[in-house]
């Protein structure tokens, strides 16, 4: 692993986000919008399927949220041809994937560091706060895979007509074990409700995911995106 | 290949869709030439240029590289080659510099060639401007300063004359004319570089011309 050209390739995404300021903010927007959307049109914090669906619609808003950030992965490399000249460099290829989780993830980080206390201010603000250290392990390992996944199948998408119909179609399917599994534990964080040896389980089920499609993209980003 | 040929392609072929961009190409360069690659638009200079730099890979034929076939031996090849295509290959949002020292990284040279560079190709002054902010000439420069930042023994330039000023085609002069490489320009314009010693090569829907 070339730890140079990881730094200088993740520097590169987030000035280029610090100054194009393209993904954060628009992500920002969706995954607020999306709460707004779910609190009033849903009739208020009084769900019928109580934490359970609350936390479902939390997972389906960061899921699409990210799709929204995927969306603009390799953007800049498409659209101003800077793609030869990483292309023509001499290091691994998979490292093209591994920057780009490592700035999916601190993009979607950023954007749950405002999204999750605003989940609950909408949704859970009568019940007792969430169990943090659990609630936090949940949320960083579904991002880690989100990224995972996300950067291969967006590296995927990249090189073909129909990217903005390819990387959706293609995500949601292989986010599903991951979201079902997110919203489980996350449900487990708010009390009364505890999980106990279940809930080590489903953590341990999403650092699977995450090392399976770590794995994949390792693998599998020079065929991705070999001309 | 004899020991003095840098560059062999033999019935090298790309095809995109139904189309043959190159279509059979036998090609050989040898080791300190420069070779002026010339051809209407569509002729496959570009997509030899990119194969060569192991941007692309080739649908069938042999390519080899110093020595290295490709696309088996692709990282062999990468650290030899620097490459100009017809984009400058610049993030428009970075600066002239921060631009150089992603590429310095990528290519595992020390951030102080960066500024080496920057001075060689008149572009110091600019070092701290957006790419987005410089004028076509001076995205050329910043290209050469890119392909020189490992110190290449290969450089491939795909119309490198397009959009320079003087200063810029001064610069480029100077590049090409420094002894120890193999150079492959692809150009419309091979009479710009009479006096640079070059062999004129001319291809024509994917193979060298008769």
């Amino acid at each position: 692993m070339n730890a140079r050209a990881l730094r200088a390739l993740v520097r590169k995404d987030l000035l280029l986000e610090l100054r194009g300021r393209e993904v954060v903010p628009s992500m920002a927007v969706f995954v607020a919008a999306a709460f707004v959307l779910f609190r009033f049109g849903l009739g208020g914090t009084d769900l019928a399927g109580g934490t359970r669906a609350a936390t479902g619609m939390l997972w389906v808003a960061i899921v699409f949220t990210a799709l929204v950030g995927l969306s603009r992965s390799f953007a800049h490399e498409r659209e101003g041809g800077t793609w030869d000249g990483l292309l023509a460099a001499p290091v691994d290829r998979a490292l093209f994937w591994a920057a780009r989780t490592c700035s999916t993830f601190l993009f979607l980080a950023a954007v749950q560091v405002v999204a999750l206390p605003a989940f609950w201010l909408f949704f859970l603000q009568e019940h007792a706060g969430p169990s943090y250290p659990v609630l936090v392990a949940a949320v960083l390992l579904a991002d880690v895979g989100i990224a995972c996944l996300g950067s291969l199948l967006a590296g995927l998408a990249s090189s073909v007509r129909a990217r903005e119909v390819l990387l959706p179609t293609l995500f949601l399917p292989f986010s599903i074990p991951l979201v079902l599994t997110a919203v489980r534990v996350t449900t487990d964080t708010i009390p009364p409700q505890t999980g106990g040896l279940d809930t080590l389980g489903r953590l341990g089920f999403l650092a699977l995911y995450d090392t399976v499609f770590a794995l994949l993209g390792w693998a599998l980003f020079e065929y991705v995106v070999e001309d | 290949m004899r020991s003095s040929e840098t560059i062999v392609c033999a019935g090298l072929r790309r095809r995109f869709g139904e189309r043959d961009a190159l279509a059979g190409l036998d090609f050989v360069v040898e080791a300190g030439e420069t070779v002026l690659v010339t051809g209407p638009n569509g002729a496959g200079k570009t997509t030899l240029l990119r194969i060569l730099a192991t941007v692309l890979r080739p649908t069938s034929g042999r390519v080899a590289v110093s020595g290295h076939e490709l696309p088996a031996r692709a990282a062999d090849v990468r650290r030899e080659v620097g490459y100009a295509g017809h984009d400058p290959l610049a993030y428009p949002d970075l600066t002239a510099r921060e631009n150089l020292e992603l590429y310095a990284a990528l290519y595992a040279v020390p951030d102080a060639r960066v500024a080496e560079e920057l001075d060689r190709v008149g572009l110091d002054g600019r070092r701290g401007d957006r790419a987005a902010e410089l004028s076509r000439g001076m995205l050329q420069r910043l290209a050469l300063a890119r392909v020189g930042l490992h110190r290449p023994s290969i450089v491939l330039l795909d119309e490198p004359t397009a959009g320079l000023d003087a200063e810029g085609r001064d610069v480029l002069r100077r590049f090409l004319a420094e002894p120890g490489r193999t150079i492959v320009v692809a150009t419309h314009e091979p009479a710009w570089f009479d006096g640079l010693g070059g062999r004129v090569v001319a291809m024509a829907a994917g193979r060298v011309a008769a």
